[in-house]
């Protein structure tokens, strides 16, 4: 009988402490300067400022800040009107949040499965098309970037909007081109565990159309396009000033924190050769930023066992795909429908490769992973 | 009698609609910071502890079993009536001066906003309601404006005999009463903000939904968080309106003073009344001596009230009108067919109402200066 094993690690999947020890007093000075000013709602300087810096960071004309990307992706949907009778094409392996929204307007959600990497299969995009298609969702998961180059081309040729979820690729590049740059709207989010991460919730939209951008701004704050005159019914999904000074000061460090974890990641990948993992492989014509470093394993549930009980945090995202959740059971859907995206749902695996890991952590992780399977 | 005047603030006024610099001043800030560096590093960012403690503690001070955080007032709205399973083609009845927000949230849920009048204390005239009601209505939605309070006790009983559910909207008016019962506390659901203006205000938007039912409250913290009953289960398709466990650190320290600040503001509105109710012009909204009204908007009505206004703002008084468009004859509510003149009382207001700040960090100087301003202007 093996021993049991011990707690020998502590290495967390994210590491919000840390990022707090390092930037704690720059974050201090934030919170008493915006209290200074005493304006913590509304399109103020700090606003206009973070939108100015996330459109030019992003490559596009205009960045929208919202209080989530939930949000965002709500109302790039909302915005060129998609309703009843209107379907979405979609991967079923995101968070909930992507096809929610599409439900929430009344459209339908249709999914298509994806790649050997997560990602939407343009192939089955192209097949999922009907007359009622009005729009293709790509979902940049894990930080790596979708076949754009193949959806735009297909989203072209039959005249449909393309809303990149974007909400995990902030950095991300595929062709030279920054994710939320290809289709008319990209969807962020700026969620805690985020790479350019707030203190609550917040999210943005970038997109070149100035008029759609005008318009979500208007949303955003009740429908209202000035204080006495209600334009049309909005909600309210403001970015917290407090939250966008906060992000304004991050996006400085964003480039080092995406050069950490590719560093972390490049390491995993390196050591992580195995028959019994599968490593999604970077191409060339993409530069990933790693949201999330996913492995493929056999006896998956096994080995994240394991690996909690010597002290190294994972995840799995996602374990449930969207089809296969209660909340789905009205759309029609059943098992076997998606079979790359259920088959990775067992096997999938995050490990941590948040900036503050240095390589000896990796090392440490890797080694317990080959060891696992005897190697 | 002296005439009074007083130094210009830095942002060129006398008296000051905005308190936030007051409330927020150094010493305050510092006792902040000092919980936000003790919060920050517990990373605790999304529905943390921060969050439970001040549901714990909001539910207690309205007096419901539970509190439950949400992303903002209007979201609160928004969410109760989605609780309700309402959609299309169903009503809501709801007040016809109400701010866009109850409106707004009603249109979310593809329902049709019915609008009743208003008394002369801005809200709802209960004894429209019974008219307004048909086969297809849904709820009530009360809206407690201004800090004032709908004649709670009258509408459940209607609501009662025709069974619909009530959800008050209660964003402008924590710890508003009805013989010492609570604002939120007598319908199904009641709908709190926390933005930045509201008497209880946090450092971005912010709301909470008070109950005492517990599956009503199992729902809502479902939808507020993608409908997730844990991590990995999805049991209905929710939203993502959280309550930031950064806002609620400032809502745990501010609930503190919340008696404070409502105690100050009916003191002043006291004052005000006592001394604006002399003048023949000014016309005071009707007050009970069974209700506690917390003024989260102090509001007068006014002979010559564009010339009043433009008088106060020239002698430094940020004056307001909350609205001078009601509701109802906004553009985004051409679709329900409401034309100007439907609502009389609701019309009577916006021409003759004028908001005039009476918050908590008012000095006695600075009330006084308004007195003397308003009676200068009828004077001469």
């Amino acid at each position: 009988m093996k021993a049991k094993p011990v707690p020998r690690y502590d290495i967390p999947y994210v590491n919000l402490p840390a990022q707090a020890d390092e930037q704690m007093p720059e974050l201090a000075a934030i919170f008493a300067r915006v209290v200074r000013r005493g304006s913590f709602v509304g399109a103020g300087a700090e606003i206009e400022r973070l939108e100015a810096r996330l459109a030019e960071y992003c490559g596009t004309r205009e960045a929208v800040a919202l209080n989530s990307g939930t949000d965002a992706l709500f109302l790039a949907l909302k915005v060129p009107g998609i309703g009843p009778g209107d379907e979405v094409i979609t991967p079923p392996n995101s968070f909930i949040a992507s096809t929610a929204v599409i439900v929430h307007l009344g459209a339908r959600p249709v999914f298509v499965d994806v790649l050997a990497d997560q990602n939407i299969d343009p192939a089955a995009v192209e097949r999922a098309i009907t007359p009622r298609t009005r729009a293709i969702m790509p979902v940049h998961l894990t930080g790596r970037v979708c076949r754009m180059d193949q959806i735009m081309e297909i989203a072209e040729r039959h005249d449909l909007l393309v809303i990149e979820d974007a909400a995990q690729s902030i950095g991300s590049i595929f062709q030279g081109r920054k994710s939320g740059s290809f289709g008319h709207f990209g969807c962020f989010s700026a969620h805690p565990l985020k790479n350019l991460n707030a203190m609550g919730d917040a999210g943005f939209v970038t997109t070149n159309d100035t008029a759609a951008a005008a318009r979500m701004r208007r949303l955003r704050t009740h429908g209202m396009a000035d204080r006495e005159t209600v334009e049309e019914w909005g909600f309210v999904s403001r970015m917290d000033v407090l939250q966008a000074a906060i992000l304004d000061y991050r996006l400085d460090k964003l480039p080092h924190v995406i050069a950490k974890r590719r560093e972390n990641a490049a390491l995993y990948q390196r050591l992580l050769k195995h028959e019994k993992i599968f490593v999604p492989p970077c191409r060339q014509d993409e530069f990933n930023t790693f949201h999330t470093f996913v492995i493929q394993a056999e006896r998956r549930d096994e080995l994240q066992r394991h690996l909690r009980a010597i002290g190294i945090k994972t995840a799995i995202h996602y374990p449930v795909p969207i089809h296969l959740q209660p909340a789905a059971a009205s759309l029609g859907y059943r098992k076997g429908d998606f079979p790359a995206t259920e088959s990775q749902a067992e096997r999938i695996l995050t490990l941590p490769v948040n900036q503050y890991m240095s390589a000896k952590d990796v090392e440490a992780v890797a080694g317990e992973v080959l060891s696992f399977y005897g190697a | 009698m002296t005439r009074i005047d007083l130094p210009l603030q830095p942002n060129g006024t006398k008296v000051q609609w905005s308190y936030l610099p007051r409330q927020f001043n150094e010493r305050s800030v510092e006792e902040i910071l000092d919980r936000l560096r003790a919060f920050v590093p517990s990373g605790d960012f999304t529905l943390g502890k921060p969050v439970r403690e001040f549901e714990e503690r909001f539910a207690r001070l309205i007096g419901t079993r539970h509190a439950v955080g949400v992303n903002s007032g209007t979201d609160a709205l928004k969410l109760s009536l989605k609780a309700l399973g309402l959609g299309p083609g169903d009503e809501v009845i709801t007040a016809a001066n109400t701010f866009i927000a109850t409106i707004g949230a009603i249109a979310e849920n593809f329902a049709r906003p019915v609008l009743v009048d208003c008394t002369d204390n801005f809200c709802m005239d209960v004894s429209k309601v019974e008219a307004a009601i048909t086969p297809r209505t849904k709820a009530i939605m009360p809206v407690h404006l201004a800090g004032q309070m709908t004649d709670m006790p009258a509408l459940m009983e209607i609501a009662r005999r025709h069974k619909l559910p009530v959800i008050e909207d209660s964003c402008q008016c924590i710890l508003g009463a009805i013989t010492d019962r609570n604002a939120g506390t007598y319908g199904l659901a009641g709908g709190f903000s926390l933005h930045p203006l509201k008497n209880l205000n946090v450092w971005g938007d912010g709301g909470v939904i008070v109950t005492n039912d517990d599956d009503f409250a199992v729902k809502l913290r479902r939808l507020r968080n993608h409908g997730l009953a844990d991590r990995d289960s999805v049991v209905m398709l929710g939203c993502n309106s959280r309550l930031d466990s950064l806002q609620a650190v400032i809502g745990n320290w501010l609930i503190d003073q919340v008696d404070f600040i409502t105690t100050t503001r009916i003191k002043n509105a006291a004052y005000l009344d006592g001394e604006l109710g002399k003048l023949p012009q000014i016309r005071l909204p009707h007050r009970y001596n069974d209700r506690r009204l917390v003024f989260h908007l102090y509001i007068v009505f006014a002979e010559r009230r564009d010339e009043l206004l433009a008088h106060c703002k020239k002698a430094g008084i940020e004056a307001k009108v909350h609205y001078p468009i009601p509701i109802y004859r906004q553009e985004g509510l051409r679709p329900f067919g409401y034309r100007k003149g439907d609502f009389p009382v609701t019309d009577r207001h916006a021409d003759t109402m004028i908001s005039l700040p009476a918050h908590e960090h008012l000095t006695a100087a600075q009330l006084a200066y308004m007195v003397q301003t308003i009676s200068e202007f009828y004077e001469s």
